[in-house]
């Protein structure tokens, strides 16, 4: 089964990055597509949708991942169409106010397809391996480091087991013919709060003897290495040149806009 | 060598004990199958055997290392692997790869020498070219094999497996068991835990379990001698031996110490030439 953001593997461009350059980018990228001027929004559009194809990521798993928010995306705009204070009005949708609307959906989806694109062309490991790094200083405020990479690692690695969990159910109960769409509004919200109480009974029972496979094989919540070795390489130093001139002419432009 | 010496283990205080008085020695390098009738303790004792479950009463000891000392416990973790009855459970990366470094990782490794265990590991169970795949959407048997991987990257005296062929199909548990005889072959002790009596008939020495205590302990062919003491836990004997058995109540003059199916295609061959 696919779940759409998944790390699949490849060779191109983004794969080659080391994967600490490319969080610290995405970092700085995601300020950007919130701070900048309406316009420099559809430019960040563009420059993303560039960067998914020279890194052959489909446009199909990008609009995948933004599927499910889809409800929200349009509950978004049409919050700032219909209640926008201008006077350019037309059937009670302003015009300036789609328009903003239309900005702040842009912004949004940039973000995600910036994620995804993180998410997609770098393992797992190797997103952790950079997490920890940028962290490593907070160990002398005895912040439990590894912990966290840990954490994180089993949070990306439960994640697919919930979903998978409601599908399993939900397909348990149509089996036995239990249509919810039939039902009435009680049966729906009972149906619905057995969903969750048993999901989250599997998930709960899951990380009892997933806890104890970690142990048996030696985690203790101590230090640990990590299989992960990163490597910048001329290839980075150019993305960082590149980025950094980019994100100085994107700031100069920022502020002659504004 | 494993020595386990009176030990008691219950769940719960006041609750009903999972092993009472079990005493137990287990060599380097022996291939031992652990079989007994559901809730008999089977889970619970191999458990014991790297220090996730602790002794209420009594003493467990791996190589001279008791497990009741916390400082002990990396070490002896290292030394014995397990593999749990669902690998479901065992699995803790997203790739292949990253499942099978976890164990490394925790003896805090160089990465240099991890990737070698990793690649290692993954070549001793055949699964080389799984070792990018994303560990969700592998099938059982392969899922099972990973497990296993994980734990030969901590290089291990000893492997206890719960019921490692349970829930795959026959292709996938010939597998296992091919696997299980390789590391027997290289040295590495195995302790199986299994329903499955023809399995059992492949090890050295089959101890049997009861309510918590050891019942019974022998070869294989002692063991499957012994059918009136089995029959009144209710365990069958191979389904080989009682096919001789069948053949002998018939009038044949059938041997019935033999366990395993090659042994006995041998000995039936014999038969059917000499009449
Ligand atoms: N987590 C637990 N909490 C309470 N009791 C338990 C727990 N796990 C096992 N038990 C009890 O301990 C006893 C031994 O269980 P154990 O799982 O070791 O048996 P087993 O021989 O492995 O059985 P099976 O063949 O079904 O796997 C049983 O009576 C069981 O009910
Ligand atoms: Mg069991």
């Amino acid at each position: 089964m696919y779940h759409a953001g998944t790390f699949i593997t490849g060779k191109s461009f983004l794969y080659k990055l080391d994967p600490r350059v490319k969080l610290a980018f995405i970092i700085v990228l995601s300020v950007f597509i919130l701070w900048s001027a309406p316009i420099q929004v559809y430019f960040l559009g563009v420059a993303l949708l560039v960067a998914a194809l020279a890194s052959k990521i489909s446009i199909r798993s990008l609009a995948q991942s933004v599927k499910p928010l889809l409800i929200f995306i349009i509950l978004i705009f049409l919050a700032h169409a219909l209640f926008s204070d201008s006077n350019s009005s037309f059937a009670g949708i302003s015009m300036s106010g789609a328009h903003e609307g239309f900005i702040v959906v842009l912004r949004f989806l940039c973000l995600i397809a910036a994620a995804v694109l993180l998410t997609m062309t770098t393992a797992p490991s190797a997103l952790i391996a950079a997490v920890k790094y940028f962290l490593r200083p907070l160990k002398y405020l005895r912040v439990p480091v590894d912990d966290i990479a840990v954490m994180i690692m089993l949070a990306l690695r439960l994640m697919p087991i919930l979903l998978l969990r409601k599908e399993k159910i939900e397909n348990a109960q149509k089996a036995r013919c239990y249509d919810v769409k039939k039902a009435g509004l009680m049966a729906r919200v009972r149906s619905f709060l057995s969903l969750i109480i048993t999901v989250l009974l599997a998930v709960f029972r899951r990380a009892d003897e997933l806890a104890l496979a970690m142990e048996a094989r030696g985690y203790a919540r101590e230090e640990r290495t990590s299989a992960t070795t990163m490597k910048i390489t001329p290839l980075d130093h150019a993305a960082i040149i590149i980025f950094v001139i980019a994100a100085i002419i994107f700031m100069a432009l920022k502020y002659y806009l504004s | 060598m494993l020595s386990l010496k009176d030990v008691y283990y219950r769940y719960e205080p006041g609750g009903i004990e999972a092993l009472c008085g079990v005493s137990l020695e287990i060599n380097d390098a022996e291939h031992i199958a652990l079989i007994g009738p559901n809730g008999c303790g089977k889970t619970t004792l191999i458990r014991h055997l790297n220090a996730l479950l602790l002794p209420e009463k009594g003493s467990v000891v791996v190589n001279g290392l008791d497990t009741k000392k916390e400082r002990n416990n990396a070490q002896i973790r290292s030394l014995v692997g397990m593999i749990f009855q669902n690998s479901d459970d065992q699995i803790v990366g997203m790739t292949v790869e990253e499942d099978v470094a976890f164990g490394p990782e925790n003896l805090c490794l160089p990465a240099k020498e991890i990737k070698k265990r990793v690649d290692e590991s993954l070549e001793r169970v055949g699964i080389a070219d799984l070792a990018l795949r994303n560990t969700e959407n592998l099938s059982g048997g392969e899922k099972r094999l990973v497990a296993i991987a994980g734990v030969l990257a901590m290089r291990p005296r000893y492997i206890a497996l719960d019921e490692p062929t349970a829930f795959l199909d026959p292709a996938a548990a010939g597998m296992i068991l091919e696997i299980i005889d390789k590391l027997h072959r290289e040295g590495v002790g195995i302790i199986h835990v299994t329903h499955n009596m023809a399995q059992a008939a492949l090890a050295e020495r089959i101890i049997v379990m009861n309510e918590g205590k050891l019942y019974l302990d022998g070869t294989p062919e002692v063991i499957f001698g012994k059918v009136e003491i089995l029959q009144k836990i209710n365990l069958r004997l191979p389904q080989v031996t009682q096919l001789l058995i069948k053949l002998k109540e018939k009038g044949y003059p059938a041997r019935t110490d033999i366990v395993n199916m090659e042994e006995a295609i041998n000995y039936i061959e014999e038969l059917i030439k000499k009449e």
